[in-house]
């Protein structure tokens, strides 16, 4: 690739020198790497892009830049999850990815490739509740309800690896999601009622 | 007359949020969640400067941009007047289109050129009120209201005992709802379709009939779930029409939610309010005189007034002067409890100060002035209740002496609401031979909990179970309801359920009073059967009755009636923090809370409601705040990383007594626990660290200033003169005393 605007090194010549490779891979995703040693560039159109979301893989054709949350909503209309700062700021697109919460608005959708994803929707059918949804309405842990299912994710990650959590520790695990109506106080006692053995 | 049962069987009960499961589950679906057929994604491009005349607009490159289905320029270049080309805030609409993605459509919105003309602007109340200062409107930067005086306030404070006077402030906050405004807008022919994020759909429908000049009937509005308003959405906004248009002009429907920037910027804010406060007390405590001075910024535009002195203590002689000043940014909008926490803040400020001169404790203080206890004014009941949970009696002078960097504090203040209902209130019910019961009414849930008051109410007034009964609102095929502002909403749908519900029980008990052989008028429903008022063995079960109907249901329609409802509620709010004293840092450690709400419907959702104000007031006490930069006139913070909401670990424990008054009806109850919060957290942290928290909020560096500005008075010591002061400047201020600070 021929150096442009003046720079002596291209993009992919940064990547192979600075070996940066698990970066690279984090960008682009196991199916772009393929066998050989140098990363293969995607985009700026889009990209075939596979992801197995809830235990079941769709094909979607995204430009490289849109965010998991965008394709998630947008393009499969698995809606539960919200855009709400679109910045890592407010918790409400919590995911699970691989089992750990992530903001799915600091994800590109590329990136989530081969990994284990989980939205809210995964959590019961229809028209059954999870036991963590079941606590939020018990204990009317949710008001207009927009941050409620990024706030389910967080309680339901939190619980599948501390069962029996402490006040302060479900806090802190919650402590990266923001609600607007103020349902922090049911929010923990929702979160708190739900311990007890493993409910997730 | 309608009444409210007196045994009831579901009201007053804590009962879950009937749309709880759908929302939890993230099934809901918000304006924010919906797709349409062919749908696309509009997208609007704003100024980036604080003012600015706009000279053109150009749309040809965007228009040939990949996905792109229609462009169109918001200001109307074409507008004779030319004040209307100009844009007078950082966020301000200057051109739409909609393409077939949201990344099309960003991508070509960065293709419209604009040639602006950028004019000097005001980013601050200092700056815009400098007589040199370049005017927002025409007419200049301040308007001023007329002065509202009662008695002789400069012989009423000479002839005070003590007399407090400085500078009060509060700062610019955004209602940062987490779903942002928008719609998605569907054209069939002429008739629109549009799903609107909104607090008012049939205001919606007006406001949108207005805006496109077409009739109301050619247009519905729907919100069946929305994330969050807190008075912004009550309104039609630039955004609602731009859609409409944009759906006509590309034949296909279009969503167009507003990102979180644009959010922090035009969608409304609650304005700064300012004071220079002249206020004493005579030798027995008694308020004597409250002096005035205040303005404040609603942004490019008027409405920064609020209520001083917070009209709650009694004050025989008050003097008034207030100004609107205009600043190039975002105008202000209603925000839970207009007004009230600005007031209420500086008031219960000034009582603290004037308490500490007069060698009082500030509650007994607050007893001493209060009004007479009346159903709507029960201060002086509340106030010793609170004081009794929060501990008051170990509460220590003005300043902490305890050793050591942490010191503890606590503080109240107390709040009004009025919070009727509407008359133009109107309700539709059916009841089907098969059993079913629908209620219709046009309000919308905006996270209060609506839908299932109307629900209770409902189910009660038929003896049925909750889920026997069907309601419909969020929809403007439904009868009018007001918009869900000014905590009307419980006062104006519960009623009208009632009486709807009362006249379609009514009807069906015409049709088996003969079989029963009892008076019409004396068959009421109740667990599950319609019977004799006074015979319960002389009736039917419920399904047997609706079968009488035959094939043709009942349908009533229902208005508004009084007698189910008040006006005004009541409530205190007191305060325990603790403050770092070297880092500056304020942690609330309990809030508690004795509120008022007329006859409570729901005891879960009304508590939420408190909780949830209280949690709000928070962040208005410690963190939040629209910065705007002076020089450019930018907000420097619209998003949410940097604008500063309270998380779960800055909640404290919340202790919320509700005091039930049944015989009062319902009032409203959105507000009123938001107001009083911020002023006695700033009465705490004052009496923790001993030096006067007299504005908003109380960050690091506003503790650690005061701290400061103590320090430095005590050192000119009680015979130094008193320092000026803008802002943040104390005058007049007691001595204080900073205990064992260092």
């Amino acid at each position: 690739m021929a150096p442009k605007d003046g720079f002596s090194v291209s993009r992919r010549d940064f990547f192979k020198t600075a070996g940066v490779g698990s970066l690279a891979t984090g960008l682009l995703g196991p199916v772009e790497l393929g066998a050989q040693a140098g990363v293969r560039e995607v985009g700026p159109g889009a990209v075939p892009i596979q992801l197995t979301i809830n235990g079941r893989r769709h094909d979607l054709t995204v430009e490289p830049r849109v965010t998991l949350l965008d394709a998630v909503r947008n393009r499969l209309d698995l809606t539960g999850v919200k855009r709400v700062c679109d910045r890592g700021a407010c918790g409400a697109c919590t995911m699970l990815l691989d089992g750990r919460t992530v903001y799915a608005c600091s994800i590109l959708a590329i990136e989530a490739q081969g990994r284990d994803i989980r939205t809210v929707e995964s959590l019961a059918a229809a028209p059954a509740l999870h036991p963590v949804e079941q606590a939020f309405c018990e204990h009317d842990g949710l008001m207009c309800g927009f941050c409620t299912p990024g706030l389910v994710m967080a309680t339901t990650a939190l619980l599948e690896k501390t069962p029996n959590p402490t006040a302060d520790e479900a806090r802190r695990a919650l402590d990266g999601n923001i609600c607007r109506c103020g349902t922090y106080v049911k929010v923990l006692e929702a979160a708190l009622a739900t311990k007890g053995g493993r409910r997730g | 007359m309608a009444s409210w049962p007196a045994h009831p069987a579901l009201l007053g009960t804590p009962t879950r949020r009937v749309d709880g499961p759908v929302k939890a589950s993230g099934r809901a679906k918000y304006t924010y969640d919906l797709q349409r057929p062919g749908m696309l994604y509009g997208r609007i491009l704003r100024s980036p400067h604080a003012c600015a005349r706009v000279l053109s607009i150009d749309l040809s490159a965007a228009e040939r941009a990949p996905g792109v289905k229609f462009a169109m320029p918001v200001i109307d270049l074409a507008n004779p007047e030319p004040l209307t080309h100009k844009v007078m805030y950082q966020g301000q609409e200057v051109a739409a289109l909609a393409a077939e993605t949201e990344e099309q459509g960003a991508d070509a919105a960065r293709l419209i050129k604009v040639e602006y003309e950028v004019l000097p602007h005001v980013a601050t109340v200092e700056q815009a009120m400098r007589p040199e200062a370049p005017k927002v409107f025409p007419d200049g930067n301040v308007r001023e209201a007329n002065v509202d005086e009662t008695g002789d306030v400069e012989a009423a404070l000479k002839a005070s005992a003590h007399v407090v006077e400085g500078l009060y402030w509060t700062q610019v906050v955004t209602h940062s709802c987490l779903e942002t405004h928008g719609l998605v807008c569907e054209w069939s022919g002429d008739q629109l379709t549009a799903w609107s994020s909104t607090q008012a759909v049939h205001g919606m429908r007006e406001g949108l009939a207005r805006g496109l000049g077409i009739p109301q009937t050619s247009i519905r509005v729907i919100s069946q779930y929305m994330g969050g308003g807190f008075g912004s959405k009550l309104g039609t906004d630039p955004q609602d029409v731009i859609c409409a248009q944009l759906a006509k002009g590309a034949g296909r429907a279009v969503k167009l939610m507003l990102d979180r920037k644009e959010e922090q910027l035009s969608t409304g804010n609650r304005p700064s309010a300012y004071a220079r406060v002249r206020a004493g007390v005579d030798a027995d405590g008694k308020l004597t005189a409250f002096d005035a001075e205040t303005w404040g910024t609603g942004g490019a535009g008027r409405g920064a007034g609020y209520p001083l002195p917070y009209n709650i203590y009694q004050i025989p002689v008050r003097r008034r002067r207030h100004k609107d000043v205009y600043i190039n940014a975002g105008t202000q909008r209603a925000m839970r409890a207009p007004g009230h926490p600005q007031g209420a803040f500086i008031t219960e400020v000034v009582l603290d100060e004037l308490a500490d001169q007069a060698g009082l404790d500030p509650l007994e203080l607050r007893l001493r002035n209060l009004p007479a206890e009346a159903p709507d004014e029960m201060w002086r009941r509340y106030f010793p209740m609170g004081a009794e949970k929060i501990g008051w009696s170990r509460r220590h002078a003005t300043g902490d002496p305890t050793p050591g960097p942490i010191k503890r504090g606590l503080g109240c203040a107390a709040n009004r609401w009025a919070g009727a209902g509407s008359r133009r209130t109107q309700g539709q019910c059916e009841i089907f031979p098969d059993g079913g019961v629908t209620m219709r009414i046009g309000t919308q849930d905006i996270g209060t909990g609506t839908r299932t008051l109307v629900k209770m109410v409902t189910a009660e007034t038929f003896g049925l179970p909750l889920d026997q009964v069907v309601v419909e609102i969020g929809d403007t095929q439904y009868p009018f309801a007001p918009g869900s502002g000014g905590s009307i909403t419980v006062g104006s749908v519960t009623p009208t359920t009632r009486v709807t519900c009362e006249k379609a029980l009514a009807a069906l008990a015409e049709k088996i009073a003969p079989e029963l052989g009892v008076d019409p008028a004396a068959i009421v429903a109740s667990n599950g059967r319609v019977h004799a008022v006074n015979d319960p063995s002389r009736g039917m079960p419920w399904k047997d009755a609706c079968k009488r109907l035959g094939t043709a249901p009942i349908s009533v329609d229902g208005q508004w009636e009084t007698g189910l409802s008040s006006v005004g509620t009541s409530g205190v709010q007191f305060a325990d923090v603790e403050v770092d004293v070297e880092t500056g840092i304020t942690r609330v450690r309990k809030i508690v809370c004795v509120q008022d709400c007329g006859l409570i419907i729901d005891r879960l959702t009304a508590e939420s409601q408190c909780y949830g104000g209280i949690t709000m007031g928070i962040g208005y006490a410690l963190f939040e705040d629209r910065i705007l930069d002076r020089n450019t006139g930018q907000m420097v913070n619209p998003n949410m990383e940097f604008y500063l909401l309270p998380g779960p670990s800055d909640i404290p424990a919340i202790d919320v007594t509700l005091m039930d008054q049944p015989e009062r009806g319902v009032v409203g109850l959105g507000e009123p626990p938001t107001i009083s919060t911020a002023a006695a957290i700033a009465n705490a942290v004052s009496n923790a660290i001993g030096a006067r928290i007299r504005h908003l909020p109380i960050t690091p560096a506003n503790v650690l200033a005061a701290l400061a500005e103590a320090r430095a008075r005590e050192r000119r010591g009680a015979s130094g003169s008193p320092q000026a002061t803008e802002p943040g400047g104390v005058q007049g201020a007691p001595p204080i005393n900073i205990g064992g600070a260092r």
